[in-house]
């Protein structure tokens, strides 16, 4: 397999999407069948995903291939300069893991759709919906440029919003769709204006060339701070997109979508966009930016995970659980763990979209009920949602043998290691203390949904196990999520090829004062290197030696420490909703502030109401105010006036009124009036003009 | 005859075999015309194969760069050269849409029995204008010109059903004598200054200083009128709209693309090779004092783009507004030669191959609606974007791209335009072509609104277009939405082609 080929199929696997997209969208009202299309076309990418993930991991597992071509060249353009745009493919390790997980879960989707979404009225529409999202997001994946990465995140950000808000009769749902096409719209201005700053600065936006300027020194506005900046403003875009503090208030309302949209888009893919965003320009990110990522990071992990412990809707407490992990992987890169933040990427996005994928089946069987005061008992209805739930959740809480385990043990000892390097105890504290709270609430949704006596006899009688369709991604999601698939050893996924091999963290471009002091090159100590004479692994080429020590001192006890919180949380929960042995609504009354902040989701919605929304529901009255009682008070004067004075004052009125517009119209007008006086249809007068402006024009030429 | 003559002649034949397909096509039109009486469905097709063929010898001898048929001393009666072969290239396209129209057309279909003499009236028109890009000799562009214009003649009263295509035909026909014979006296007097006809000798022997320049002026613009009619820039254009709207529609909008860009051609070539002087590296011509071109084309063009925009404030039938739009478009032309740069001459040919889709894809569409409502009138447009969504759809990208708003290719060619206009820093002559995009954006978006936001009178039964009509339309449809995307080919291709023969 040539290079050329790997890009030709990310070609293809690019546009096959949109192919299902159009074809579905057109034809879904004649054909109805026409939805198994847009599933074959994906079966086809995932195949041809399977095939580009293994040739390039095993073939070309060094090689970033890049594939361009200009799209705009103007070469000068007065007052800019140089003017030329490449866009282009980057088919790289990251790329490819992140296809191979963008186009099996995207597929696992649509076939859980074929039964989930069975008798909807606009169900082709439904699919083809699937397709454009799943174009976008793979064009997010491939692209080697900051700005087409921006085409493709405002198209998956009109995508989600089509499906949140499908079910648009639904007001909750229609105003679902748009909470989150607006709030995404305020992180997309920062990240915006971060990719102006970058292009006017370089005058291109290809990763690449913009990472060689800034290790040549080139930066924003010649300083430090600017960069900081600029990555600061990009990272907006993730917070956004991957729906961080203070942004995160529209995930839990896009539950209003359909189920599988939750796993597929707000689960599994588009939110992981932020996290790839920043993976993606991790080498310009300065320490200080790196700081405030992590800052956001943890709030975002530990604001959600307390919201959780407390709602009652199955697929909230599942979004606030996606909100947090989405923050542990922000902020395990804001510490420098940027391996463990990808590969979390990864692991989340199959069990979460099991989880979610498993609350759809859930939702299925008991007729759309959502809320988990009224299930329990489920285990024996569906017992293989409830092992696939189950194995999702132990993976989720970090209980070995799982790929959660790995993953966010990787991440707890990466801000172990950041703690004790820096002093900055605080992200250790906020991931420990997360994994608790997580493990807690997991298994309490779990116990209440699946355990103990059905609390709705009625709807429990009619749940019946979901069909094959819906069963089958379960499996497969669920299977994805043990071990056994990174790494060898359970308890040191260092020793997989996923991160030993596959992932490596990339050579940081920005100059040595504005990193974090544990990732600036050792180069300065020469001595030190030739005695340790080891060979050089890529993880030294960015970070010190001294971090990847501290990675490896941390390993054991973030372990140690991680497993007894999980253990612990287990272990509340089911004293809590299993055994009954303490109660939670004495708890809850016992501490009834901290119960109803956290069951009020920290009144952010109430807060933003307050101010933003008010401010602008405020400003609009405001204006509104102005318009009815002055403008038009204006308007109702000046025909009063108009009443007043005769005819021709009233002429008069009418053209400062309709102001210089209209008169600009009227003039044109009349000129074309005029123009079209000349054409009278007779010959001869056309002649006659020919001739006479022949005459002209030699008069006013003739000087020459 | 001298044997050396025909030697030359000999030589020469290789060069023009595209020009040779042609004329081998409408002796077998005839042919065939006459053998089957009464089935005329093959004629379309014959025509269509004849036109890639030459295509095919067209693409084959792209990069070519020379004179053909030499007179025996250094040029040439014609030249063949990249900046002709991509106008030849752009003809036969124009010419094959035309030609797939006419197939859809009622009412050419209504002539049935005359299909014949339509076809290789076309053919005559084609081959008329691919000698007009290459002409490198006065007597040449007259014959070529004329060939030209006898064809469109017949063919813009090819129907003869109702007055209005007489009319046209008969008012085309006394315009263009006269324009014809003002041209023919602004080339008497070259050749009676200069005793030569041909354009490279007529260029050496004028760069002497005492040139009568007062006679010589009179000549220029005298040709200018003939070409001027042909590119319908003011005031020479009068005709434009009432044969426009007399002729069938698929012969309007083959008048509208296919003459224009001949005439464009002769235009370019004309003044550039007789008038050149010198051109310095960043491609600015410097052309002999005699005449001031420059000057004289921003006036015809500000005046063309002018009167044709706001003339077609007015108008109420679709033909009518689109020939206006048509006088503006060929003002926003002008300007990119007005520049007297390669550069203006790259966003002219930039201009052509997006004004090629966009012009006739918009005349496409006013065809079918009057297949089917056998109107014209802007007033029976109403509600049309509902009856007939895929047409009132491609209609409103036509429309936008006419206009010359993102992201459609009509946006990449005025943007070329006003590039090299800024880069020549003719930037009050730049600001002008805006506020005429401004003024054009009115009547454009009034078709629209008629179409969507309107009310139809009297309901019109919702109806669809044929397989064949809505393919041919999608493939023009796309390429407006994919080169106003993603424009490099079709830059690249203009880059290459603005070579002209000794320059």
């Amino acid at each position: 397999m040539t290079e050329n080929l790997l890009i030709q199929f990310a070609i293809i696997i690019l546009f096959l999407p949109l192919l299902g997209f159009v074809v579905t969208l057109f034809l879904g009202s004649k054909v109805k069948k026409i939805f198994l299309f847009e599933n074959f076309v994906l079966i086809l990418a995932f195949i041809l995903s399977v095939i580009m993930v293994f040739a390039k991991l095993n073939y070309y597992p060094q090689e970033n291939i890049v594939s361009e071509f200009h799209w705009i060249s103007l070469n000068n353009v007065p007052l800019f300069g140089t003017l030329n745009i490449d866009l282009g493919i980057l088919v790289d390790n990251i790329s490819v893991l992140m296809i191979f997980v963008v186009t099996l879960i995207s597929m696992l989707v649509h076939i859980f759709s074929i039964a989930y979404m069975h008798g909807d009225k606009r169900y082709n529409r439904y699919f083809a919906y699937l397709g454009i999202f799943t174009f976008s997001m793979t064009g997010i994946v491939f692209t080697h440029d900051i700005l087409m990465m921006y085409i493709f995140w405002e198209l998956v950000g009109l995508s989600s919003y089509l499906l949140i808000g499908f079910w648009f009769e639904k007001k909750s749902a229609s105003d679902a769709g748009k909470k989150a096409f607006i709030v995404n719209r305020i992180g997309d201005i920062g990240m915006f204006s971060g990719i102006l700053i970058l292009f006017s600065t370089y005058h291109t936006f290809t990763f690449d060339k913009i990472f060689t300027q800034i290790s040549l020194g080139v930066l924003p506005f010649n300083s430090e701070f600017w960069l900081t900046v600029t990555g600061i403003l990009i990272f907006c875009g993730a917070i956004g997109k991957s729906a961080q503090f203070p942004l995160h208030v529209w995930l839990p309302d896009a539950m209003e979508g359909p189920t599988p949209v939750s796993a597929l888009i707000h689960a599994a893919t588009m939110v992981a966009a932020g996290v790839y965003l920043v993976v993606r320009v991790f080498p310009i990110l300065t320490g200080g930016a790196l700081e405030f990522i992590a800052i956001i990071g943890a709030l975002s992990a530990f604001i959600p995970a307390t919201i959780a412990l407390t709602q009652n809707d199955i697929k909230k407490v599942l979004a606030y659980s996606t909100v947090s992990q989405l923050g542990y992987m922000v902020m395990a890169l804001g510490v420098g763990a940027y391996k463990f933040a990808f590969f979390h990427l990864v692991t989340h996005a199959f069990f979460k979209a099991a989880l979610f994928l498993g609350s759809g089946s859930v939702i299925h069987a008991m007729h759309h009920e959502q809320d988990i005061r009224n299930m329990g008992g489920l285990r024996k209805k569906l017992p293989l949602t409830y092992a696939t739930f189950l194995i999702s959740t132990i993976a989720i809480s970090g209980v070995p043998l799982t790929s959660g385990f790995l993953s966010k043990d990787g991440i707890l000892a990466g801000t172990f290691a950041f703690g004790s390097l820096t002093g900055q105890w605080f992200f250790a504290f906020v991931g420990f203390f997360v994994a608790l709270l997580t493990a807690f609430y997991m298994f309490r949704l779990v116990i209440l949904t699946f355990h103990g006596e059905p609390r709705n006899k009625e709807k429990f009688d009619h749940a019946k196990e979901s069909p094959f369709v819906m069963v089958m991604p379960l499996v497969v999601l669920a299977a994805l999520s043990i071990f056994i698939w990174y790494t060898p050893n359970p308890f040191n996924p260092e020793q997989g090829a996923f991160l030993s091999k596959w992932i490596k963290a990339p050579t940081i471009v920005v100059p040595q004062n504005a990193r974090y002091s544990f990732m600036k090159n050792d180069v300065i100590k020469p001595a030190e290197q030739v005695q340790t004479a080891k060979p050089k692994t890529e993880a030294e080429i960015t970070f010190s030696e001294s971090y990847t020590e501290a990675m490896h001192h941390a390993h054991i006890p973030a372990m140690l420490l991680s497993l007894t919180l999980a253990g612990l949380g287990i272990l509340l929960a089911f004293s809590f909703y299993q055994w009954k042995k303490l109660d939670p609504d004495k708890l809850a009354n016992s501490i009834k502030p901290l119960y109803k902040l956290s069951y009020n989701k920290w009144y952010f919605d109430e807060i933003y109401q307050a101010t933003f929304v008010a401010f602008t529901l405020g400003l609009s009255n405001v204006l509104y105010w102005i318009d009815t009682y002055i403008i038009d008070g204006i308007v109702n004067g000046s025909a009063t006036v108009t009443k007043q004075f005769s005819k021709f004052s009233g002429t008069f009125d009418n053209i400062v009124v309709d102001g210089l517009v209209n008169l600009m119209a009227t003039i044109s007008g009349f000129i074309g009036l005029m123009f079209r006086r000349l054409q009278t249809g007779k010959v001869q007068t056309y002649i006659v003009v020919v001739v006479f402006s022949l005459v002209i024009i030699l008069f006013l030429f003739k000087s020459f | 005859m001298n044997n050396n003559n025909l030697n030359y002649l000999v030589n020469s034949l290789y060069l023009i075999k595209p020009e040779l397909v042609i004329s081998a096509v409408i002796v077998l039109l005839v042919l065939v015309d006459l053998i089957m009486m009464k089935n005329k469905k093959l004629l379309p097709y014959l025509s269509v194969a004849g036109l890639l063929v030459a295509a095919y010898f067209i693409i084959e001898h792209f990069e070519t760069n020379t004179f053909a048929f030499s007179t025996g001393s250094s040029a040439g009666m014609m030249i063949v050269d990249p900046f002709g072969n991509f106008f030849k290239l752009l003809i036969v396209f124009a010419s094959i849409l035309v030609v797939l129209f006419s197939v859809a057309s009622t009412e050419i279909k209504n002539s049935f029995d005359r299909h014949g003499e339509y076809y290789a009236l076309i053919f005559g028109m084609i081959l008329g204008m691919m000698f007009m890009v290459s002409a490198s000799d006065l007597i040449v562009i007259y014959i070529s010109l004329e060939l030209v214009s006898f064809s469109s003649y017949i063919l813009a009263g090819f129907t003869k059903r109702s007055i209005r295509n007489s009319e046209a035909s008969l008012k085309y026909v006394i315009y263009g004598g006269i324009s014809s014979g003002i041209m023919l006296f602004g080339i008497s007097i070259i050749y009676g200054i200069t005793g030569s006809t041909n354009l490279y000798e007529i260029n050496s022997l004028i760069q002497a200083p005492q040139v009568q320049s007062l006679t010589f002026l009179l000549a220029g613009i005298l040709i200018f009128v003939g070409i001027g009619y042909k590119i319908s820039a003011a005031p020479f254009h009068f005709w434009t709209p009432d044969v426009y709207e007399g002729a069938p529609i698929p012969i309007t909008a083959y008048l509208s693309i296919a003459s224009k860009a001949a005439g464009f051609a002769l235009l370019i070539r004309f003044i550039k090779v007789t008038f050149i002087q010198s051109i310095d590296p960043e491609g600015f011509w410097h052309l002999l004092a005699i005449i001031d071109w420059k000057t004289f084309i921003i006036i015809i063009s500000i005046l063309t783009m002018t009167l044709g925009n706001f003339a077609a404030l007015w108008q109420s039938n679709m033909k009518r507004l689109l020939a206006y739009s048509s006088i503006a478009h060929a003002g926003y032309l002008l300007l990119g030669l007005a520049v007297m740069s390669n550069e203006g001459i790259t966003a002219i040919l930039i201009y052509f191959i997006v004004y090629a889709f966009m012009n006739l894809g918009a005349f496409f569409v006013v065809m079918l609606i009057a297949n089917k409502i056998g109107s014209e009138e802007l007033d029976d447009y109403k509600g049309l974007g509902y009856s007939t969504p895929f047409l009132g759809v491609s209609l409103a990208i036509f429309l936008v791209s006419l206009t010359g708003l993102p992201p459609t290719a009509g946006f990449i060619g005025k943007l070329y335009i006003f590039i090299a206009l800024i880069d020549a820093k003719m930037i009050v002559v730049a600001v002008i072509a805006l506020l005429n995009s401004v003024v054009s954006l009115y009547y454009y978006i009034k078709v629209l609104k008629h179409m969507f936001l309107d009310k139809a009178e009297k309901e019109i039964p919702a109806f669809t277009t044929s397989y064949s009509s809505a393919i041919l339309l999608v493939a023009i449809v796309a390429p407006i939405l994919i080169f106003g995307i993603y424009f490099t080919p079709i830059v690249d291709l203009a880059k290459n082609s603005i070579t002209l023969l000794g320059f």
